[in-house]
This record gives C-alpha cells, sequence and structure tokens, in this order.
C-alpha cells in the first residue's frame, strides 16, 4: 500500500506541474506589467516546492498507509452523472429515481421500496421548487 | 450614543415581518442540517446558498447567517447528546456528553443554549463597535498590504485548521490555482478552461463547496459504514439556582475570549473553543471538575464559540477579508447579491450592515426559543436512516448547483470537484484552505499586479510598506514557530522516553 504522506506530495507536484505548464502556454509579460500566466505560474512554482518539501519529509517519516476505497464515491459519481443525462433527455422526475436508486447502492442495506419512497419525496420537494421558487426544472 | 442608534436604525429593518421570518427560517434551517451527520456549517452554507437566490439581498444575508449560527448551535447539540461532532463543536463533547453519560443531558442542553446567548450578546456589541472603526483602517491598506494581509491569512487559516503549516498552506495554493479558471479579467485571455465553454466564466464557488464539502464528506461517511445510535435518554431542561448561577462567570468570559479569537486572521469558533476550555480550567471555581461533565465545561466552550462565529464577520466586513473558510463562503453570498464587503460597505449599504448586526441577536432569541425547549423534536432527525439522507443531500447538492446558471452541465463540475475533495479528504488534506484560497486568489491576483505595477516589477514593496512588511514578519514567525516546535520536542526527553517506552 502506498505511504500516504508520499501520495500527498505527488498528488500536488502534479497538480502544480499541470498548472506551471497550462501557465507558461499564456502571455507571461514582465513583473511590472504582467501577463495572464504570470501569477499562475508564480503560484505553481511556490505549490511545487511545498510538494517537493512533503515528498522529502515521507523518506524520513514513517510509513503512513493511504486507504482508498474508490467504490462509494464511483458509485455516487455514477449517480450524478446518470441524473444529468436522464434530466436531459427524459425530465428531471427520471433523474431523480436514477439518482436514489443508483446512489443507494454505496449504502450498506438496499431496499427498493425505501428508495421509491425517497424518489417520490424528493419529486415533491422539485415539484414546490418548481412552483413556488420559480426554479426553472422540467419534471417531465 | 452613534452605535445606539444605529443599532435602532438596524432594528427598524430587522424587524420587518419578511426579515423576522427569513431569520427564523435560517436559524431552523441551519439547526436541522448543522445536527445531520458529517454536515457542518460549511457544507450547511454551501447546501442552501442557492436557495436564497430569489431572495432580496437583505433577507438572503440575514438568512444565511442565521443558516451559520443555527449550525453552530446544531453541531452543540448532536456533539452534547451523541459525541458526534461534525465540524466545529469538538470541545462541547468532553464535558458535554459527560455530562449526557450522568443523565444531565438536559442542564448540558440549556447550558450551551444560554451560553451561546451571551456570548452572541456580547460579540453584537463587540461587532457593532470594532467594525466601523476597523474600516477606517482598512483604508490604510495599499495593494502590498492586502496582498501581505491575504497571506497571512492564508497561513494563520493553515496552521489553525489543519495543525500543519505546510499542508494547509499548499491546500490554499491549490484554491488560488483553482480560482484562476476561466477568463483573465484583465487581458481576456482563456486560462486553464481546455476550450470548454462551461469553464470560460471559472468555476462556480457552489461547485467547488458542494463537492468538496457535500459529496466528499458523504463519500467519506460511507467509506466509514458507521452505525449511529440514536439519543434515547430523558432529557431535564431547567437548572436549579446553584446551577444556573454556575454559567454566567464561565460563559462571561468565554465571551471575551470568543469575540477576541474570533477577530483574528485564521480564527474562529474551533480555536475560540479551545482557548475558552484552557482558561476555565486555568481559572473556573470548578477547575477540579471540568472533563468530568462540569458546567462551566460546556458554558464557557458554547459562550466562545456562538461569540466567534458572530465577531468573525468583523474582518470581512469592514476590510473585505474573510478570515476563515465560512466567512469566504458568506463573502461569496455577498458578491453573488452585488454588495463588496469592504471598508465602504458600511457607508454604501448601511441598512445592510445594521440590519444584519440586529437579527443576529434576534437570531440568538429565535435559536433560545426554538432550541432549547424543541430540543427532543431535533433529535429525532437521527431516527432518519443515512440510507435515506445522503440521496437527498446528494439530490440538493444537484439542484443547488444546476440552480446558479440553469445549465446541467454545471453538475459535471460539482462531481468532479467531489471526487477531488474526496482525494484530498484521503491524503488527510483539509479542503477547508482551498475554499478560503479559490475564494481569495482572484483578489490576491488584483493586488499583487497593482503592487508589482506600483513599485515597477519591484518586490521591496512588500518589505518597505509598514502594514506589509509586519504581516511577512508575523508570516516567518508562524514559521519559524513550526519548524523550530518539533526539533526542541525532540531534544527534549519526555517522561515516557526516560522510561524507555515508545
Amino acid at each position: 500500500m502506498p505511504s500516504r504522506s508520499l501520495a500527498r506530495g505527488v498528488v500536488l507536484a502534479a497538480l502544480s506541474v499541470l498548472f506551471g505548464i497550462g501557465a507558461l502556454r499564456l502571455p507571461i509579460g514582465r513583473l511590472s506589467h504582467a501577463g495572464a500566466g504570470l501569477f499562475p505560474l508564480l503560484v505553481s512554482g511556490l505549490l511545487l516546492v511545498l510538494a517537493l518539501v512533503m515528498i522529502a519529509r515521507s523518506a524520513v517519516a514513517g510509513s503512513d498507509p493511504l486507504y482508498l476505497n474508490l467504490k462509494n464515491i464511483a458509485v455516487i459519481l455514477c449517480g450524478l452523472a446518470g441524473f444529468v443525462v436522464c434530466c436531459r433527455q427524459l425530465g428531471m422526475a427520471a433523474g431523480i429515481v436514477w439518482l436514489v436508486f443508483v446512489a443507494a447502492l454505496a449504502g450498506t442495506a438496499y431496499s427498493w421500496r425505501r428508495n421509491l419512497v425517497v424518489s417520490l419525496a424528493l419529486g415533491a420537494v422539485a415539484l414546490a421548487f418548481q412552483r413556488f421558487l420559480g426554479l426553472d426544472l422540467r419534471l417531465f | 450614543m452613534d452605535i445606539l442608534s444605529n443599532l435602532a436604525f438596524g432594528f427598524g429593518h430587522a424587524l420587518t415581518p419578511h426579515n423576522l421570518l427569513y431569520c427564523a427560517i435560517g436559524c431552523t434551517v441551519g439547526t436541522l442540517v448543522g445536527l445531520l451527520p458529517g454536515l457542518g456549517p460549511l457544507a450547511t452554507i454551501s447546501l442552501l446558498l442557492p436557495l436564497t437566490y430569489s431572495i432580496d439581498t437583505g433577507g438572503a444575508l440575514i438568512m444565511l447567517a442565521g443558516i451559520y449560527y443555527g449550525a453552530q448551535y446544531g453541531d452543540s447539540v448532536s456533539a452534547i447528546t451523541m459525541k458526534i461532532p461534525h465540524a466545529s463543536s469538538i470541545v462541547a463533547c468532553i464535558d458535554g456528553y459527560q455530562m449526557t453519560l450522568k443523565g444531565k443531558t438536559g442542564l448540558a442542553l440549556f447550558t450551551a443554549g444560554v451560553s451561546s446567548f451571551i456570548g452572541g450578546t456580547v460579540a453584537i456589541v463587540v461587532l457593532a463597535s470594532l467594525a466601523p472603526s476597523l474600516g477606517e483602517v482598512a483604508l490604510l491598506f495599499g495593494p502590498a498590504d492586502y496582498c501581505s494581509l491575504m497571506l497571512f491569512g492564508f497561513c494563520c487559516v493553515s496552521f489553525v485548521t489543519t495543525g500543519s503549516l505546510l499542508n494547509g498552506l499548499a491546500m490554499c495554493l491549490v484554491g488560488v490555482l483553482l480560482g484562476q479558471i476561466g477568463t483573465d479579467v484583465e487581458s481576456g485571455v482563456q486560462r486553464f478552461t481546455f476550450d470548454l465553454p462551461m469553464l470560460s466564466d471559472g468555476v462556480s464557488i457552489v461547485s467547488v463547496a458542494l463537492g468538496c464539502f457535500g459529496i466528499a464528506e458523504i463519500a467519506k461517511n460511507l467509506d466509514a459504514k458507521e452505525e449511529r445510535t440514536p439519543f434515547n435518554g430523558t432529557i431535564k431542561l431547567m437548572p436549579t439556582w446553584p446551577e444556573f448561577v454556575r454559567i454566567i462567570p464561565s460563559a462571561l468570559r468565554g465571551s471575551v475570549v470568543g469575540s477576541v479569537l474570533g477577530i483574528m486572521p485564521g480564527g474562529g469558533p474551533v480555536i475560540a473553543q479551545f482557548a475558552a476550555y484552557a482558561l476555565d480550567k486555568k481559572t473556573s471555581r470548578y477547575r477540579h471538575e471540568i472533563g468530568q461533565g462540569a458546567i462551566e465545561g460546556v458554558a464557557g466552550q458554547a459562550a466562545a464559540d456562538e461569540a466567534a462565529a458572530r465577531t468573525s464577520f468583523i474582518p470581512l466586513m469592514s476590510i473585505g477579508i474573510p478570515e476563515n473558510a465560512v466567512m469566504a463562503l458568506m463573502m461569496a453570498a455577498f458578491i453573488l447579491k452585488g454588495v463588496q464587503p469592504g471598508p465602504n460597505m458600511i457607508a454604501k449599504h448601511p441598512d445592510l450592515f445594521w440590519g444584519l448586526v440586529a437579527s443576529m441577536w434576534i437570531g440568538n432569541c429565535f435559536l433560545l426559543i426554538l432550541n432549547v425547549p424543541l430540543v427532543r423534536i431535533w433529535l429525532s432527525i437521527f431516527r432518519i436512516p443515512y440510507a435515506v439522507l445522503y440521496p437527498t443531500i446528494l439530490f440538493f447538492c444537484c439542484i443547488g448547483t444546476f440552480s446558479i446558471n440553469n445549465n446541467f452541465d454545471d453538475i459535471f463540475i460539482t462531481a468532479g470537484f467531489g471526487l477531488l475533495g474526496y482525494l484530498l479528504m484521503r491524503l488527510s488534506l483539509d479542503p477547508a484552505p482551498l475554499m478560503l484560497g479559490f475564494i481569495l486568489g482572484p483578489m490576491l491576483e488584483e493586488y499583487f499586479r497593482r503592487a508589482m505595477t506600483i513599485s515597477r516589477g519591484s518586490f521591496s514593496v512588500f518589505v518597505t510598506q509598514p502594514i506589509s512588511a509586519t504581516l511577512l514578519a508575523c508570516i516567518v514567525l508562524l514559521a519559524a514557530w513550526q519548524v523550530a516546535v518539533p526539533i526542541f520536542r525532540k531534544r527534549m526527553p519526555g517522561p515516557d522516553r526516560r522510561d524507555g517506552a515508545v
């Protein structure tokens, strides 16, 4: 299992490199007349320095295992993506049903009856938002 | 006398029927959501921010402030009764839960309610007296001073929220970089948009907040697979006279500590609670009982919590710089409503400022009336299974994101930030400093560019200006402290090391 402190440094270094490369493609200008890329380049450089310090410290510090359970977050993201697709194609009512039934897969106990009740209740909430708060929600 | 007439003017605005209603809704909804597992004030405000879009500016800000301190209170109820602190009520768990174990839940809740009321009232007096004069001080600040102030704020927040200056500062910088996504306002150049039209206006604060605090928190709670036991004990609310008398001195001490620490950059409710608790442990007549379920252990920290929550509005409304992540979110709410917090806010929008200050006291009364007698009803929320709660929260995240631009694509951005927030949590990186960096990033860039233009590209402007130089010196001291403490700890042999134990 990878070390948490090492992973922390590596992820932050990757982010700084990503933004740093993006900033280099923008006009940099001079300090007295900064271009669009100067400030993000300075910030990503500073972030890279901090990330390298973290990586160096991880070599000295004891190993702290990284725990990652991607199943639950993947199920939730799948529920959200499906919600968008259903809302566009079929309306928000279908989106709610998809979201509730898929997101419930991440829980410990699955009950389609409970999911149905939750979907109906959320449908009623969406209807109330549409009527009383004027939100542009197309249910069907 | 000025303060009294200003407060009277504020009460004139806050006591209108619709503002009273918004204040009551804010307090009730805030308490309700603040009680839910895994939802602290930050997540609560971000979740409910979109609800205020269709409300007028004054009402929206009053409601959001109500949500904030309502959520603070809800948080302490769950901490006292079930030892479930969400974000801000860690200290309430210590003596509050001990009192619950002794069958004194009602007394603990009454103490927390009354102390919060006292803390809130003291803080409102401080807020009303200090904010206008601090606004005048803010006019002395130049671009370099503002840059240094923001950097100092980053360091303080990093140090306080994560305990590690390195980790927190890195998160602030990630937030600053994320804030660069979109169109550069000075040159019109698109930055980090990957040619995606949905990114050309930048990333919405609501997407970042809901992703990092809503979705990521749900995934983390689901990973934990914790079964929460609902509270079933008896509640006797009214204390005896000797018990009531014990509340007052401790609550007053906590109010002063909270009011002072709420104003400091990086300060806020969490640090104020610890400080008030530590002070009570040193100075209270009943200090030997603190830690084992003492009234003072609940009163001081609850008053400090509430006082700090209110005085943390001072830097935001007078200088225009939020000092913690919750205030950064409040700043976003001000800006969404077309109000720029800063030295001119009080002069430009006296009705908003004094109306908000007055509404805080009214909110205090609402919290006391609503929460102390109705606490049993609030606790029934814990009977709702998490399997019902989290799809509902996800739905509100979607509606909240969609309602900003009526665009479903924004939900993809929120989901992306959910993934990022989850990864950061798993890496033990707190997303709160990220939020502060994200909101202050564009402002930091603007002031940095201005300072550099004025100084013709010389960094010396940051050390030749007295305010900026002082703030930078404080940053250096903070960094030196962070480096020095572990070294001293290693060198000083502890009692366990002397015994050879590890």
